[in-house]
């Protein structure tokens, strides 16, 4: 497998539940090492994909190759299990065991020696900071702390890739920085692939590479950067005096603008735009904000685009 | 290999840390005692004296009689509990995460199955230890080797056909709430389908046929005759064989079907055959399920 071909090959993926098609041809690539992020309203058929790519789910049609394994071929689907890991967005681990106890039965799973588990475990403890809560049974520990048990067992055995679907939800803004600097870190530091599914749009921001599916369809793919460049828009925000009213000048200007409790929103083409119309329109502002273009305005547009939100 | 002994030692743990589960387990041998010391036992005794006069060695047989029905049901509801940890990684989507590992259906399926063996047979060979103290305290003769070689023979089908059952009642059971209703019912169900709350003579011929074709039943009958041998013949010393006959069908420790006594290599036969039955027709249920 060249680094080109990708770890992960999906290619004209198709799944039905009788009539229904949940995912309708979908094909993309993930390269070793990267994070990618998967992205879709709820029902846009992310779950049923990373089923199948799980080896959960069968598949109706399309082929899925997973570091140089198909799946649901011979052998295919043993060796992609040691491969990859999973977080799900339920936790799943045992309440009446302890952190530890819940990781060394995982690392038995793969048939990994005490001796390994012991050095693996250093490993994840390193980049989960478990110390804390090795002793503690998992049903007795905070939504936070349960995430970082849930990801230290998923890559036990230290997988090439893992899968986290919305790893952070429901996670204070704290413990998700922390959470989500510990998988950056993962990724970073050791080339683990990371396939992300996420309602965060800031953290598929720092995604390589971003696809986002809607009604089993993928309807875009590409870095943060291309899919802003294509679906976001930078803006100012403006607010006048009263003695001023700036509608005939945004329409000389042939300036796109929209106004809310009395705040011009303009779009622009850059900051640099903005900067000029702040220059033009000096002494008739009260107040302004400059807004780059976020994910958040790219999966919305995305959505709004292909069609109605579901 | 070593990821099953992995897994059920995984699943054994966490029944064993799940008190309400293993209270569950032994909920019905509970509800037996306490009838058996509350009224079972003396209505017996008055019975069978009546039949044959006063004798004190009454007492001690209808004991063996009760501990052998006690035994079989012991099997029945704690493997049916263990099998709460199956039902439990079903609901909370843990059975789906096992799926993701190199842990194949069969081994995880088979880890549920030999927790429920291990788990039914430590409790059912406690409660023999139990109940055997109870009746050398209360004046019966310790059993010999051999019968006890035999009893242990007996928990051990015993146990083996009670997991292979409810191994396939358990897959069609997807919520906690529905295992605790499966429980209850089978703890009240299960003392009369093996004839222990009220002897198999006492029911009508229906009742009666029902009992003899559910397949647990066969090991009370082994069970009831191993304990009861010398009791009976000490008993039952100066009546006829044909009191002695009518005696044990009335109490089933022997089945008369289709105008024939069976004999223990067919209680064996139909214990065994039924247990494979289950187990291949669980696994194939399974496979279908996880497809």
């Amino acid at each position: 497998m060249s680094e080109q071909q990708g770890i992960i090959q999906v290619t004209n993926l198709m799944k039905s539940y009788g009539e229904f098609e949940a995912v309708k041809g979908i094909s993309f690539s993930v390269k070793k090492g990267e994070l990618f992020a998967f992205l879709g309203t709820n029902g846009a058929g992310k779950s049923t994909t990373i089923d199948i790519l799980c080896t959960l789910l069968k598949k109706s049609a399309g082929e899925v190759i997973i570091d140089g394994y198909k799946i649901g071929e011979g052998v295919g689907n043993n060796h992609i299990r040691k491969k990859i890991g999973v977080v799900f967005q339920e936790s799943v681990l045992d309440e009446r065991l302890t952190v530890f106890e819940n990781i060394l039965n995982r690392g038995q799973f793969y048939n990994l020696s005490k001796h390994q588990i012991q050095e693996n475990y250093q490993f994840v403890s390193d980049y989960l900071k478990l110390d804390d809560i090795q002793n503690k049974k998992y049903g007795t520990l905070s939504g936070g702390q349960r995430r970082r048990a849930d990801i230290a067992r998923a890559i036990i055995h230290k997988p090439t890739i893992l899968f986290l679907d919305e790893p952070t939800t429901g996670l204070d803004p704290q413990t998700r920085l922390f959470v989500w600097d510990a998988i950056k870190r993962l990724q970073e530091e050791t080339n683990m692939t990371i396939f992300l599914t996420t309602h965060y749009m800031e953290e598929a921001s720092v995604a390589n590479q971003v696809v986002v599916i809607k009604e089993g369809r993928l309807v875009a793919e590409g870095t943060p950067n291309q899919l802003k460049e294509k679906y976001a828009f930078d803006s100012v925000h403006l607010e006048f005096k009263h003695t001023f009213d700036p509608e005939p000048w945004l329409k000389e200007k042939q300036l796109s603008y929209a106004l809310k409790n009395s705040i011009y929103t303009v779009r622009v083409a850059s900051t640099l735009e903005a900067y000029d119309i702040l220059k033009k329109l000096e002494g008739q502002i009260q107040s302004f904000e400059v807004v780059k273009g976020s994910m958040d305005d790219v999966f919305i547009n995305i959505i709004a685009e292909k069609g109605s939100v579901v | 290999m070593k990821s099953l002994f992995h897994l059920v030692s995984r699943n054994n743990k966490i029944y064993r840390r799940d008190r309400t589960l293993v209270f569950l387990s032994l909920l019905s041998v509970f509800i037996v005692i306490i009838l058996y010391a509350v009224f079972l036992q003396q209505t017996q005794v008055d019975a069978i004296q009546e039949m044959i006069g006063k004798s004190k060695a009454v007492k001690n047989m209808v004991n063996e009689w009760m501990i052998a029905g006690l035994l079989s049901i012991t099997a029945v509801t704690t493997t049916l509990g263990a099998f709460g940890i199956m039902i439990q990684d079903k609901e909370s989507k843990k059975t789906h995460d096992f799926l993701t590992t190199p842990l194949s259906r069969a081994t995880i399926q088979l880890s549920y199955v030999i927790n429920a063996f291990v788990i039914g047979l430590f409790f059912s060979l406690l409660a023999f230890v139990g109940c055997e103290l109870f009746l050398v305290l209360s004046g019966s003769e310790i059993l010999s080797g051999i019968v006890i070689l035999k009893v242990i023979g007996i928990i051990i089908l015993s146990v083996a056909l009670s997991s292979s059952i409810n191994l396939f009642l358990a897959l069609f059971i997807k919520t906690q709430s529905a295992a605790s209703t499966l429980n209850t019912i089978v703890g009240t169900v299960i003392g009369f389908l093996c004839g222990v709350y009220v002897p198999i003579g006492s029911v009508p011929n229906f009742v009666q046929n029902i009992i003899m074709y559910f397949p647990i039943s066969h090991t009370a009958v082994l069970l009831r005759d191993a304990f009861m041998t010398d009791s009976i013949q000490t008993v039952f010393k100066n009546a006829t064989p044909e009191q002695i006959l009518e005696y044990k069908k009335q109490f089933g420790i022997v089945y008369e079907m289709n105008d024939k006594l069976v004999s223990t290599t067919n209680h064996l036969w139909i214990i065994i055959i039924t247990t494979i039955v289950f187990t291949v027709v669980s696994i194939m249920i399974f496979k279908k399920q996880n497809k």
